[in-house]
């Protein structure tokens, strides 16, 4: 475990010393993101102020915090693990052969080994939004906890549909495409949405538990929530880990020789 | 007329091409349906509440649905294709060929974003009368004028895009360009109807191409009127004309600085 951290905090290290190699390209797409996500705070501006109080159970600030908590997660998901969009490709050219030689998971491993420059963006944005969303310094720790279990979600998803290559060929629109349904169902009120989507989005596509658990939670503190929001998180890693493992044993090796500098 | 079918045939080859990723195709028809409807379930609780926003609800759902069309029809990889170009060197090769680069590259872009854009609209026309009925005070005569300013719309943003690419000569990494340059199309005029943004941002907005993309098009398809048309498409054709100045201007100028060395 120890051995896994270190690997963790020297990849991190390695992958910002890269990324910052283009410093023009990380400043722009880091402020790209921060237009983007404020846009988004002007549309919902606008609305409540020509609706008031609530739009499908939320309140502004509740949107905020929502808002804040997804870009986080996002951002530390494609942070620390910036190779989660990327497993087909890995899959389908043999580069995984790679991390297959090296002594450590190859699933983390492979993770961790690459980050994305916008996502710094993502997260910093994220910590405003909540630092304006008024939920106060109460909801601090949830807000943490919950940035760190909706990275690992969003991950875990990502593994699980990209490990599908391994039994059904190239996954990666699959994969995408969860994505997008992942953060579009996370950034929008609960109470908009109708019955079997709310179904959905506390089953197979977990947007309930990155966004709405916790602001539940945010809200009306509730040591059971927070014990289901662990347990969730965990099992659902667990079972995105499984299915890799399951789909590595299929994995046939083309041999790559390939140099990493 | 020799030229024009040259770069006609270039835009068939194009569209057969994309048809062979049709895969690709269902994606995005998938994820538009996924917006629409997101969309959808969030203006029908803002106008529940009472909101008005100068749109009915069914005119904000077509909008939407004009939008996203817009934006994924007529996306194609013309920004990644011409920077790898020049990154590896091979915008050498169309250089021998008998036709200008920009126009085959235009060509090419169309004809990639076609099929895409004819299964998303048959997918958006099916969404809007699923969910809200036709379009109110929709007729069909305006519909060619419509079409028209779609198509400057998508060639005004593969003609930017193409500028921006063309910063591969000067940039090792220009990615950022491109999505900084998508996010200020998707939020001026895609997403937010500029009628929707407070008077000061409107007079600045209305003065700068990124409108022109999506919102004129989406304006004329759900409240169509012959001022708003006559105003609006010339300047969508003349932003379209400094487009293309402006990318043969940096491509004649990055040219010079061109060095072959074989290989």
């Amino acid at each position: 475990m120890r051995k896994t951290f270190r690997l963790l905090w020297l990849y991190g290290k390695l992958n910002l010393s890269a990324a910052m190699e283009y410093r023009a390209a990380f400043w722009t797409q880091s402020i790209g993101m921060v237009i983007n996500n404020a846009s988004f705070i002007f549309f919902w501006w606008i609305a409540f102020g020509q609706v008031g109080e609530s739009i499908g159970g939320y309140t502004f600030h509740d949107v905020m915090f929502i808002w804040g908590l997804c870009s986080s997660a996002f951002g530390l998901a494609q942070i620390v693990f910036g190779n989660n969009g990327h497993i087909t490709r890995m899959i389908v050219t043999g580069d995984l052969d790679t991390y297959l030689t090296q002594p450590v998971d190859p699933l983390f491993s492979m993770l961790c080994s690459r980050t994305a420059l916008s996502a710094w963006g993502d997260l910093a944005y994220g910590v405003i939004l909540f630092i304006g969303s008024g939920q106060g310094l109460s909801a601090l720790p949830i807000f943490c906890v919950a940035v760190v279990t909706g990275a690992l979600l969003m991950t875990a998803t990502n593994v699980m549909l990209h490990a599908m290559t391994f039994f059904l060929g190239d996954a990666s629109a699959l994969g995408s495409m969860t994505l997008d349904f992942l953060i579009t169902f996370s950034i929008y009120p609960l109470g908009i949405y109708p019955l079997f989507m709310r179904v959905l989005m506390y089953t197979v596509i977990p947007a309930a538990f990155i966004t709405h658990v916790p602001l539940k939670i945010a809200r009306d503190f509730s040591a059971a929530q927070t014990l289901l929001l662990l347990g969730f998180t965990f099992a659902y890693c667990a079972a995105a880990w499984l299915l890799f493992q399951r789909g590595l044993k299929r994995y046939e090796s083309g041999n790559l020789i390939r140099t990493r500098v | 007329m020799k030229g024009i079918k040259k770069y006609l045939r270039i835009f068939l080859i194009s569209v057969q091409g994309s048809l062979q990723y049709r895969g690709s195709a269902l994606g995005s028809v998938l994820l538009y349906t996924l917006f629409i409807s997101t969309f959808f379930f969030l203006w029908r609780a803002i106008y529940a509440r009472g909101a008005s926003f100068g749109y009915t609800l069914p005119q904000i759902v077509w909008y939407m649905c004009v939008a996203e069309l817009i934006i994924f029809g007529g996306r194609a990889n013309v920004f990644e294709k011409l920077s790898d170009d020049v990154k590896t060197g091979d915008i050498v090769y169309p250089l021998v060929r008998p036709a200008s680069y920009i126009a085959m590259q235009a060509a090419t872009a169309i004809g990639e974003a076609a099929f895409t854009f004819l299964t998303t609209s048959i997918t958006g026309v099916a969404l809007g009368l699923l969910l809200v009925g036709p379009i109110p005070g929709f007729r069909l005569a305006t519909f060619p004028l419509i079409l028209l300013s779609m198509l400057l719309g998508i060639l005004l943003t593969t003609f930017i895009s193409m500028s921006l690419a063309f910063s591969a000569f000067k940039l090792e990494e220009n990615r950022s360009l491109a999505f900084l340059y998508n996010k200020f199309v998707f939020m001026l005029g895609a997403f937010i109807p500029v009628e929707f943004m407070p008077g000061w941002l409107q007079s600045i907005v209305r003065f700068l191409p990124f409108p022109y993309v999506s919102w004129v098009p989406c304006r004329l398809a759900v409240a169509f009127s012959w001022d708003f048309f006559a105003w609006a498409v010339p300047m969508q054709a003349l932003w379209l004309l400094g487009a293309v100045l402006l990318v043969s201007f940096i491509y004649q100028k990055c040219m010079r600085t061109l060095q072959a060395q074989g290989g």
